[in-house]
């Protein structure tokens, strides 16, 4: 998105920015706050200035609303605002630099800090134009915290320290400077690790059975429980690649975890949760129950974990949901009428998500969910991601979108 | 292997398991129907000759097209559920696919792939002495896909008129056509439906039915996508020869000249509406010249209105409501960083017109298919000369184009696309509805079943 800047003079671009500053400043210190209270009503108030903010600050946004007769300053409430496609991201990147409206490219305002692109498993990638990594470091590790069990290297006053082996099956960052997966594993890694883990892919994503079967052998022989980070494929590839080299199973202290994200993008074989949650149990000696789903997008900064640790399970994926932190909010709206589906009917994932307070913190995604309700009052709800919504099937002789963009180079 | 039990037909008679008069479905077994095709079957087809074979098909083809024969009627009611039609979509599919069904049209299918059709019945002259002579495969197995309705009857007729035993698995959505077509040959012949069986199983329940039947084939057809063809294949004998009508994407292209035709316009809208635009032939994406009657956002629009037209008379059905969302929001925020792209319609419409701005003095943009269901991207195309770069990724899956506009231009980008590898050049009005003789894919249909027999001269004057 590179708009012109909004005419006007230059006071109206230094309002903006001390608006933009002034949210972030509110958002960090809402993310590091530890207590609940008042947060749902903060939130729903940051929400309207954000996008009231976004629909000032980044002409394109403005524009949409325009286009559909719409006045942000008119808009009462979040909901009422037309969310961002997350295809957006692919040709029109919404990034909101400062001064001269630029988005970043050098022509004036501020520059990204990082950009992270989608995977392009289906189609054109995209790119996230990260302009403040704090937002977005502040953003992941509150969830981290609570859903994959973490504590700080340092003990904090007054918590219990635990040390953590944290193990990425990934390339080290600075070989994927792209991927907000790895720069994620870095954040963590560099946060939590007790001092023996790392990334045990290299930077091509070679993977050395040998490799891990020491580290994971290290952190038994330590005693330290361990945090393994990894995608799903790389998990089967890597439980595949041990079975054919005849590696024996291991047995990780207590307490340590698994987190699994990013599905199988497309690639030539999937395999099924269930199935893969009891190999990983067999070859690690994690129980199911404390194998965690962590589901992101490139394009939103927070991110949404099954909260299976804090609410000891359920061992079975099928009957889990996703939560995100207290400045997302996740709607299930009709893909046609983009109204909210009544709960339990399937629909659209829509997300609000503060973190992306210099992009689009509302967006539509094209994954179809239902919401799910905790499984007792005073958890949270969230909601079950239940695929792509996929063209018009069936298919046959008939190329399909996912075909094409499978077979695209 | 002979004792295992045929799948049982499913509940609801919507799977459909016509076997050869006779034999009684609970009681067959895989091994004792591949022995009756490849036995009497082969026997009764080869003894009916061609010509009686070509009457017995088209007598029960041209049912479907008589509105007073209950077979028809069974049709039309069945269709809608079957395959996801509205009523009117079932009668415009209906009417498009048994119109090549009738005596003409088979005979001219035909005739297009053998000139000398008696070549299926006995050796006749060939060049220099030699004598020629085609055999059909002694078992048949073709395997449909459920995309469009239709294509499995057309299968069958395929296969038996070339004189193959032919045991046809319907795709789901196509199970009611193949199954109402063999009763009705049953009706015209008992004879000849001896060398038949139309077998429908749910996916990964034909098991044994499909192992034995490919691994006996002869010849084996697939149509459907990469997961499809690739699973048949793994079944079928290494040195079998598999016709494979895999998947296929289309196009449109409207020459300057033929941009204020209003009836093109119309033609388009159907051909992007015809059943559901589920076919290979359907088009994705249309390209539209600028500078005639209409500009190419003009007529982006002129097709809008007629595709709005069309959904009041003929309602979509099964819209993928989810990509008809992610495509048109996501265009609607290219428009608002100023892109030029235009959309019309949308998921609530159940049809979707995306007009896609070239900028000035850029490359044409690669092709990007359609999500389908009546949703078409329209595109300024300056120079119809690009085409051979736009389709270049794409050579191997692209297959028709409606190509609108006057001679000397038609011709020119004919060959243009032909060189891309398109392998059929069309109108709107045609493109849903290719004849019973086009060449599928680029190669002729009922030539691709058979095996050619050369006998050569004795003279011991050696080879003229």
């Amino acid at each position: 998105m590179t708009g012109s800047p909004i005419p006007g003079s230059s006071s109206i671009l230094e309002d903006l920015e001390s608006e933009g500053a002034s949210l972030r400043d509110a958002l960090l210190l809402l993310m590091g706050r530890e207590e609940a209270e008042g947060v749902e009503a903060e939130v729903e108030a940051l929400a309207l200035r954000v996008l009231r903010y976004q629909a000032r600050a980044n002409p394109v946004y403005g524009t949409l609303l325009r286009n559909r007769g719409l006045d942000a300053g008119s808009l009462e409430h979040w909901t009422r605002f037309p969310p961002v496609p997350a295809r957006a991201f692919r040709d029109a990147s919404p990034y909101i630099g400062g001064e001269g409206g630029k988005g970043g490219d050098g022509e004036g305002g501020k520059p990204p800090e990082a950009f992270f692109h989608t995977s392009g498993t289906t189609g054109t990638p995209g790119v996230h134009r990260v302009r403040d990594l704090s937002l977005y470091h502040a953003s992941l590790l509150p969830p981290a915290r609570r859903h994959l069990g973490l504590r700080e290297r340092e003990p904090v006053a007054g918590q219990e320290s635990g040390a953590t082996r944290v193990l990425a099956l990934l390339p080290p960052p600075d070989a994927l400077p792209t991927s907000s997966l790895a720069h994620m594993a870095g954040v963590l890694v560099h946060r939590f690790d007790d001092g023996g883990g790392g990334f045990l892919l290299s930077a091509d994503w070679d993977l050395e059975v040998v490799r891990v079967a020491e580290a994971l052998e290290r952190a038994r022989a330590d005693g330290v429980p361990v945090l393994l980070l990894a995608t799903a494929f790389a998990l089967v590839h890597w439980l595949e690649r041990s079975q054919a080299q005849g590696a024996s199973a291991i047995r990780l202290p207590p307490g340590s975890r698994i987190m699994e994200t990013g599905g199988y993008k497309g690639r030539s074989r999937e395999v099924e949760r269930p199935v893969l949650y009891h190999a990983l149990s067999g070859a690690l000696g994690v129980p199911p129950e404390r194998i965690v789903n962590e589901y992101g997008m490139t394009e939103m900064l927070s991110q949404f974990y099954e909260p299976v640790l804090e609410e000891g399970g359920p061992a079975d994926p099928s009957l889990r949901r996703h939560v995100g932190p207290p400045w997302v909010r996740t709607r299930v709206l009709d893909p046609v009428t983009l109204a909210p589906v009544p709960p339990g009917e399937p629909g659209l994932l829509c997300h609000l998500d503060l973190a992306n307070l210099y992009s689009a913190a509302l967006l539509l995604t094209e994954d179809r969910g239902v919401s799910v309700p905790g499984p007792a009052m005073d958890h949270t709800p969230g909601f079950r991601v239940l695929g792509r919504g996929s063209g018009a099937v069936p298919r046959g002789c008939s190329l399909s979108l996912e075909a094409w963009m499978r077979a695209s180079p | 292997m002979t004792e295992v039990p045929l799948p049982v037909p499913l509940p609801g008679g919507l799977d459909p398991c016509v076997l050869p008069p006779g034999m009684v479905d609970h009681q067959a077994t895989v091994g004792g129907l591949l022995d009756h095709l490849t036995g009497t079957g082969a026997e009764v087809l080869r003894a009916l000759g061609f010509r009686t074979r070509l009457q017995i098909l088209a007598r029960a083809g041209s049912r479907f097209l008589d509105p007073a024969d209950p077979l028809r009627r069974e049709a039309l009611d069945r269709l809608p559920v079957d395959a996801d039609l509205s009523e009117p979509g079932a009668r415009e599919l209906l009417d498009g696919m048994a119109r090549d069904w009738t005596l003409d049209r088979l005979a001219t299918a035909l005739r297009a792939d053998f000139p000398d059709p008696d070549v299926l019945d006995g050796f006749r002259p060939g060049v220099r002495g030699d004598r020629l002579r085609v055999l059909p495969p002694r078992l048949l197995v073709q395997v449909g896909a459920g995309n469009v309705p239709g294509t499995g009857a057309t299968a069958l007729l395929r296969g038996l008129l070339v004189g193959a035993p032919t045991l046809l698995k319907p795709g789901a959505g196509d199970r009611v056509l193949p199954g109402l077509l063999a009763r009705a040959l049953h009706d015209e012949s008992e004879a000849l439906a001896q060398g038949l069986a139309v077998v429908g199983w749910r996916g990964g329940e034909g098991g044994d039915l499909e192992q034995a039947a490919l691994r006996r084939a002869d010849r084996v057809v697939v149509y459907g996508g990469e997961e499809a063809v690739a699973a048949v294949r793994a079944l079928t004998g290494p040195l079998t020869p598999v016709v494979v009508y895999g998947p296929r994407v289309s196009a449109g292209l409207v020459l300057a000249d033929a941009t204020g035709s209003d009836g093109v316009v119309a033609d388009a809208a159907a051909a992007v509406s015809a059943y559901e635009q589920r076919g290979c032939v359907s088009p994705h994406l249309l390209w539209v010249q600028a500078g005639g009657g209409r500009s190419p956002e003009a007529w982006a629009e002129a097709l809008a209105s007629a595709l709005a037209d069309g959904a009041r008379g003929v309602p979509a059905v099964a819209s993928p409501v989810h990509a008809m969302r992610a495509l048109r929001d996501a265009a609607e925020f290219r428009a608002a960083a100023g892109s030029g792209d235009r959309v019309w319609g949308g998921p609530a419409d159940g049809w979707m017109v995306l007009f896609e701005d070239e900028a000035t003095g850029a490359d044409p943009r690669p092709f990007e298919p359609s999500c389908l269901g009546r949703t078409v991207r329209v595109r300024p195309l300056p120079d119809p000369g690009t085409l051979a770069s736009v389709l270049a990724p794409m050579r191997h899956v692209i297959q028709s184009v409606a190509l609108e506009g006057a001679e000397p231009g038609r011709t020119t980008t004919a060959l243009i696309l032909a060189r891309a590898g398109v392998t059929r050049v069309t109108t709107f009005r045609d493109q849903p509805w290719p004849p019973a003789w086009w060449k599928h894919d680029g190669q002729g249909p009922l030539a691709a079943l058979v095996q050619w027999v050369t006998l050569e001269p004795a003279d011991r004057a050696g080879p003229q």
